[in-house]
């Protein structure tokens, strides 16, 4: 187990409904969470209490607990990219490479271990060609990047993502999503993000929030049920023969799934009316 | 109002990000701006109010050049609402926000009211936007853009953070301002979202015009995949699954599609049909 939530439940302040409630949620190696759910939801609350980043907020209640291996605070522990990324980068470095080495270098490693991390990471996000770059002339989709790569130099055993792909151009979102297929067979993911392809790609395990609960936790394909695509967003095959069912559609076959994950079985299914 | 680019490049110190950018945006219609990451979309945004100024070539608000304007007078004529909305917002409640720009560029707030209920803020107006969730943020800053009532709207990425529910509010106020005939031009990576609003497609790679036209000739295109490859745009779903499903033309949005698939079944089934009466005759 690397995190567990118990009962876990927190307010911002006193006034204030609660961002999340009766949390259970335990999260091991190896495995990869997307939480999906419209916003305001508490996706990102969840993200900042898994990061251990609640304890800023001086007026917040919270009650229950959350678990943590002993290590997780420490570098090669816990990272997160945040929604609001920009406040992430440090500005004190003038080049990408300096600035996604920083996080390494402020924990101590030896020299040769951070330049190699740096390299490694740019090359993973595929933004080597950024590398001397000043991270203050970047466009918004690159200082993204810039604050992946910084996490992946960071080698965590959870690594926390809020919308990662937000500012991404398609091409860059499909290739983070290999990126993260790949990395989830080593470490922990922690996904918010409401991409119907990313969670497809990457996600062992839904858990759809609504108003600080959990309201549904499992595999996508097991998590599909009428009334919860008004919190996940499902693929355009799946939410198009959805439709068709739902509307009872007289060509289509009466054994068509209403929820149809697959590409190939959803166009197959709309190749009844054609 | 049309919005001319003739020739326009644009420097950073280090980093030529438009290279001789020209196209002319119609009155009154939605055009967006595809590219990948630093393509030059923010670049070519901030060049239409005038807080970058062409390194070379001019950019033209009908006949108004933006050399020739300070920001603040060129705020008549375009709202542009920033990719990261932190960097907009400032105002301590969501009213207030929404109401600064209307009322002191523009005079009379008259869109307030309307903005605040296409985008479901009501029940936030008294709030602080900093103490808001980031998709509400999006939506008040994407508010206060539109609430100036000027002749254009500029939106950088205004989809992202946003979940479906605050998607579709984003949908009725791109065709609220369409029917009011502003020019909107629209930054973005969700063209599966955007597409059925869009009349025109920039696509921008390494600050250079790819292509600059009509939503519908670009899928007309033999080259429009390989076109989008190029430019980091990954071809839109409902395009693909039309093509697939041999739809007869390209569909936006799911249910385009689905009515489409029917009427071609439908004239299908009547030709059958007309064969066998001729048959019978």
């Amino acid at each position: 187990m690397l995190i567990s939530f118990k009962d876990f439940s927190f307010a911002y302040s006193e006034d204030l409904a609660p961002a999340l409630k009766h949390i259970n949620l335990e999260i091991n190696e190896g495995k990869s969470v997307v939480v999906s759910g419209l916003s305001g939801a508490g996706k990102s609350t969840l993200c900042l209490a898994a990061a251990d980043s609640l304890s800023s907020y001086p007026a917040a209640v919270a009650s229950g607990e959350i678990l943590r291996r002993r290590d997780s605070g420490s570098i090669g522990g816990t990272a997160i990219v945040m929604q609001n990324f920009y406040a992430q980068i440090t500005y004190l470095r003038s080049t990408v490479f300096e600035e996604v080495a920083f996080s390494c270098e402020n924990n101590g490693l030896p020299r040769d271990e951070i330049i190699r991390r740096a390299g490694e990471a740019l090359e993973k996000i595929g933004i080597e060609h950024l590398a001397d770059r000043n991270p203050l002339e970047l466009s918004g989709g690159e200082k993204q990047k810039v604050v992946l790569a910084t996490a992946l130099a960071m080698k965590p055993t959870l690594l926390i993502l809020d919308e990662p792909i937000s500012q991404l151009d398609p091409e860059s979102a499909a290739h983070l999503a290999d990126v993260l297929a790949e990395l989830k067979k080593e470490i922990a993911l922690l996904i918010a993000e409401n991409d119907p392809y990313l969670t497809l790609k990457v996600a062992d395990r839904v858990v759809v929030l609504s108003e600080g609960e959990v309201i549904a936790d499992g595999a996508f394909g097991r998590i599909l049920e009428p009334g919860i695509e008004e919190h996940v967003e499902l693929p355009a095959w799946t939410r198009c023969v959805s439709e068709a069912v739902k509307e009872k559609h007289p060509d289509m076959e009466d054994s068509t799934k209403r929820y149809e994950l697959s590409y190939k079985s959803a166009i197959a299914a709309l190749r009844g009316i054609r | 109002m049309k919005i001319v680019y003739d020739g326009v490049s644009f420097s950073y110190p280090s980093k030529t990000a438009l290279k001789n950018v020209s196209c002319e945006i119609s009155p009154g219609s939605v055009a967006l701006v595809v590219g990948h990451n630093g393509s030059g979309k923010s670049t070519f945004l901030k060049l239409m109010n005038g807080i970058l100024k062409p390194t070379q070539g001019d950019v033209r608000l009908e006949d108004v050049n933006t050399r020739d304007k300070r920001v603040s007078e060129l705020a008549r004529y375009c709202a542009l609402s920033f990719q990261n909305p932190d960097d907009q917002l400032f105002a301590s409640t969501v009213m207030k926000e929404l109401r600064f720009g209307s009322e002191n560029i523009m005079g009379d707030g008259s869109l307030v009211d309307a903005v605040s209920g296409i985008l479901h803020l009501e029940d936030y107006l008294q709030m602080n936007p900093l103490s808001l969730t980031y998709a509400l943020r999006r939506l008040v800053a994407i508010g206060g853009s539109m609430a100036m009532d000027t002749p254009i709207l500029a939106l950088d990425e205004p989809t992202s953070g946003l979940s479906q529910r605050e998607k579709a509010y984003l949908g009725s106020l791109i065709s609220h301002s369409k029917s009011l005939k502003k020019t909107v031009v629209i930054v973005t990576h969700d063209l599966n979202f955007l597409l059925p609003f869009a009349d025109d497609i920039l696509m921008l790679s390494h600050g250079e015009v790819r292509y600059f036209g009509g939503r519908d000739n670009l899928f007309d295109r033999n080259d429009v995949r390989q076109l989008m490859a190029g430019c980091g745009v990954r071809y839109p779903i409902y395009a693909r699954m039309s093509a697939t499903l041999g739809a007869g033309k390209y569909c936006y949005e799911g249910k385009e599609l689905i009515d489409e698939l029917i009427k071609r079944k439908a004239g299908a089934a009547q030709r059958t049909n007309g064969q066998h009466q001729l048959e019978g005759a």
